[in-house]
């Protein structure tokens, strides 16, 4: 080693030092032309691009997250809502069919009432009916019978006090 | 060794021709490695652009060691093309030497001191610029005698054995290696073919071995440039 530092007869090997320098400088220059700048430009793109995609994944993770939630939130409510429908509705089914059978009920009752009532004076006015006729036939036989001139009020009163307690009569038995 | 090498005069310059050439064929193998692998830069990188997105990111990790704050990366591409050359140039000679006349042509040009200490300059110059570009030159004077004032004489003692084992580290590596090389040739040329026989497993063991130091070396002279470098960038 020593031979060749002092050996070049004086001279030292400045020219090696030089050429290697200097093809050392355009080696470096070639390279960064033809690779290190376009492939560093595309690892610096392809590293930006990746944490833009992860932000963006980000975005849209939280996004989906917050559409699900109110998703759910949604068929929650609209469940209870539901429900809350079919239950009115059932209520309401309840109760009208509570007020139509009330209703009927109370139909029925005063249709029966009045039939009752009708029936009541209907009896009533063939009694009526029959006490008269009685009346105007007993006392036509008693006018006959006893030809004596009769007040016929008096009478009919005399003739109802009978029927009275004939009818009552028949009634206890 | 006993090589013999044809000098060229020049411009009052002296060139060894076995160097230059050497040197030039280094340059020239890692431009043609570096440019066919770059061929199709896409987003999605192929099997070329992966490998050598793969030698980037391992010159990255040693400037990124040693500028730990991330400001080193203006020095990646010296570092990617500097452990390519060197990583080059060492396997260069292991794969061929070319002798004419006794000349000798092509060899690793890492092999010559005078190449190693041209690398280490360069190495040693980037730091001492960019320190003087970052401190100013009163305070890159000054930086001599930190931390304490008494240091200044190893300090300026340093500079000198930082460039002597930065070469010759790499030089003496690379040296013994195609010696031992030279060596076992010789052994296998001794007993005719029985030692021819031998030889050739040893000599392929010391091939593979010498494949492994000039990597290992490569890798050692770029870390500690950009450690050197990055020492000079901060004040101690």
């Amino acid at each position: 080693m020593a031979s060749l530092l002092v050996l070049g007869a004086g001279k030292l090997a400045l020219g090696d030092m030089l050429f290697i320098l200097i093809s050392f400088i355009l080696l470096s220059l070639a390279v960064k032309h033809y690779a290190w700048g376009p492939v560093t430009k595309m690892m610096d793109a392809r590293s930006e691009k990746i944490s833009g995609d992860l932000d963006y994944a980000d975005q849209e993770r939280a996004r989906a997250d917050k559409l699900s939630k109110e998703r759910e939130e949604a068929l929650k409510n609209s469940r209870a809502e539901a429900i809350e429908i079919v239950n009115k509705a059932k209520d309401n089914g309840d109760s009208q069919k509570k007020a139509i059978v009330a209703d009927a009920h109370s139909e029925a009752e005063n249709v029966r009432t009045k039939a009752k009532q009708d029936a009541e004076k209907a009896k009533q006015d063939a009694m009526q009916d029959a006490q008269d006729d009685i009346a105007n036939l007993s006392l036509e036989i008693a006018s006959k019978v006893i030809s004596k001139e009769l007040n016929a009020d008096d009478q009919k009163s005399l003739i109802d006090s009978y029927i009275k307690e004939l009818t009552v009569n028949n009634e206890t038995k | 060794m006993d090589d013999k090498y044809k000098f060229i005069d020049f411009l009052g310059l002296r060139f060894n021709v076995a160097n230059d050439l050497s040197a030039l064929v280094a340059a020239i193998l890692v431009f043609i490695l570096v440019f066919s692998l770059s061929r199709k830069i896409t987003m999605k990188p192929g099997k070329a652009q992966n490998v050598l997105e793969w030698m980037i990111d391992f010159t990255d990790g040693i400037v990124k060691s040693a500028f730990p704050d991330g400001s080193g990366s203006r020095f990646s591409l010296y570092a990617f093309v500097l452990f390519l050359f060197i990583f080059v140039s060492n396997q260069l000679g292991l794969i061929f030497q070319i002798k004419v006349d006794g000349f000798t042509y092509i060899k690793s040009p890492t092999t010559n001191p005078i190449v190693t200490m041209s690398l280490a300059l360069v190495s040693l110059m980037l730091a001492h610029y960019y320190s003087v570009k970052k401190f100013g030159f009163g305070t890159y004077l000054s930086n001599y005698a930190r931390p304490v004032s008494f240091l200044l004489p190893i300090n300026l003692l340093e500079e000198f054995t930082n460039f002597l084992t930065l070469s010759l580290r790499l030089y003496g590596n690379i040296f013994a290696g195609e010696v031992l090389l030279a060596l076992i040739g010789t052994v296998a040329k001794s007993f005719g073919l029985v030692s021819f026989v031998i030889a050739i497993p040893v000599e392929m063991i010391w091939q593979g071995f010498s494949v492994f130091i000039g990597a290992i070396q490569a890798y050692v002279f770029t870390t500690l440039s950009m450690v050197y470098i990055s020492r000079k960038m901060e004040k101690e």
